[in-house]
């Protein structure tokens, strides 16, 4: 009885680890979207106000969900110590601590570091524009990344604790 | 509006500058404090201090180019676009008024200043105000308690600003004469400095106030949009200025200007200022004179 008790948690536990694998691409595929989406609603406020950089940024909090929303509280947070960390280094660091977004994620946004606040309005749309459709075009290869892996990655954790169960038993 | 000490007016002032050179500054003494004009940074040299005119540097590590960046960055609160205006011509306007000028390389398009690159100096002016500074010439300038037109005349570095801001200011209040609304064309945003729409420095509470507009196009705006009484410029120096003032006049409204020369001759001779004369515009001339770290105002009634 408890070797079978045993046998059965081992698969569930393949199981699990195979389903957990699956799971962590649907959810970087899920945060570049919001981070998408987080950067398309700064460029229509950007359009419509050409706010400050503060209040864009406490905007974009306020609207945004998940990665997107965590990034621009950062940011409006840490803009009133501009004299001691510039915003392009302010924004490097705290992209950084966004894991959820990936290294390849992380390589995308970086660069909107060095346009945001420092350039024409037009040129910082620009400069989101084509951030947002970089990190589109990533999500969009995470999610088919993430239905085909994630099927493989759910049947290898199965058929690895079945395995795991046929060798202990 | 907070009144502020001129050390106090310092301490806000130099809080746009990097952290390093905030500390420099900081570390002047209270009297320094008090008598400090200007901060200038130059690459490749110490900050300086300009105390009455004198310019003194502060002999810490050289400037660098990336902390001019910063200046600008912090001065614009990160937002360069907000303030594209203001760089254009050369400064920025910071909380209190205090005003940054910058140098570098301009960056040209159709023969237009488009910005600033390769930054080189930039210099921050502390913004102070001179409250009463018109107290002593009021009486004389408003004959019956109602102001007459009137145009104040220095050579640069004077004060005629300040006069300018603190006459504006004791006509809004009503403050020694009759309480008027006044309307002021702040081309440079030198005399009522506005910052996110609220003026920095007291121009009164009936002063209503446009910036960064070519001063002729802003006395023609002022006077259809907010009906005037008083009518105020800084520094009248093109033709287009006379005819806007001249136009003022002609629908009735007190005029307070100020131009850039040493007396009524200096007016008479230049054929900018002729007109201003012959059409009698101003009834009373407030020249400036600087006697030791005073000023003296004489007040000279024109005849047409």
């Amino acid at each position: 009885m408890i070797r079978l008790i045993g046998a059965a948690l081992v698969a569930a536990g393949g199981a699990w680890l195979g389903l957990r694998a699956a799971d962590g691409l649907r959810r970087r595929a899920v945060a570049l979207r919001q981070m998408e989406a987080g950067l398309a609603l700064l460029e229509q406020e950007l359009e419509l106000s050409a706010s400050p950089l503060p209040r864009l940024m406490a905007w974009g909090a306020g609207h945004s969900q998940g990665p997107a929303a965590e990034l621009f509280r950062g940011c409006a947070q840490g803009l009133d110590r501009l004299d001691r960390e510039s915003f392009s280094a302010l924004w490097r660091r705290l992209t950084a601590e966004r894991e959820e977004l990936g290294v390849e994620g992380q390589a995308v946004l970086l660069p909107l570091g060095d346009t945001l606040g420092r350039c024409d309005a037009r040129r910082q749309r620009e400069a989101l524009s084509a951030t947002r459709r970089r990190l589109e075009e990533l999500a969009v290869r995470q999610e088919a990344d993430s239905r085909r892996q994630g099927r493989a990655y759910q049947a290898l954790g199965l058929s690895g604790g079945a395995f795991l169960v046929i060798l202990l038993l | 509006m907070t009144r502020m000490t001129a050390a106090q007016s310092c301490e806000q002032a130099v809080q746009a500058l990097p952290f390093r050179l905030r500390r420099e500054a900081l570390a002047l003494s209270e009297e320094d404090k008090r008598r400090a004009e200007e901060f200038r940074l130059r690459v490749g040299w110490s900050m300086s201090v300009v105390l009455d005119g004198a310019e003194r540097s502060l002999g810490g590590p050289p400037v660098r180019g990336e902390e001019l960046e910063q200046l600008v960055e912090i001065a614009s609160r990160a937002s360069l676009h907000t303030v594209l205006d203001q760089v254009r011509r050369g400064y920025l306007t910071v909380e209190g008024g205090h005003r940054i000028g910058l140098c570098g390389t301009a960056v040209l398009q159709e023969g237009e200043i488009r910005s600033l690159r390769a930054l080189s100096s930039a210099n921050l002016r502390i913004a102070r105000q001179v409250r009463g500074a018109a107290a002593p010439i009021l009486d004389g300038l408003c004959p019956g308690g109602r102001l007459a037109g009137t145009l104040i005349l220095a050579p640069p570095g004077l004060g005629k600003t300040t006069l300018l801001r603190d006459l504006i200011r004791s006509v809004s209040e009503g403050e020694g004469c009759a309480p008027l609304r006044v309307s002021l064309a702040d081309e440079r945003g030198e005399v009522a400095a506005l910052y996110s729409g609220c003026p920095q420095l007291d121009v009164g509470w009936r002063t209503d106030v446009v910036e960064g507009c070519p001063k002729a196009q802003g006395l023609m705006l002022l006077l259809r949009a907010m009906n005037p009484q008083v009518l105020a410029v800084d520094e009248v120096t093109a033709p287009e200025d006379v005819k806007a003032l001249m136009t003022a006049a002609g629908c009735g409204v007190t005029l307070l200007a100020t131009a850039h020369g040493e007396g009524r001759t200096d007016l008479e001779c230049r054929s900018l200022y002729r007109p201003l004369l012959e059409e009698g515009l101003f009834r009373f001339l407030v020249r400036i004179r600087r006697e030791g770290e005073r000023r003296v105002y004489m007040v000279e009634e024109l005849s047409t």
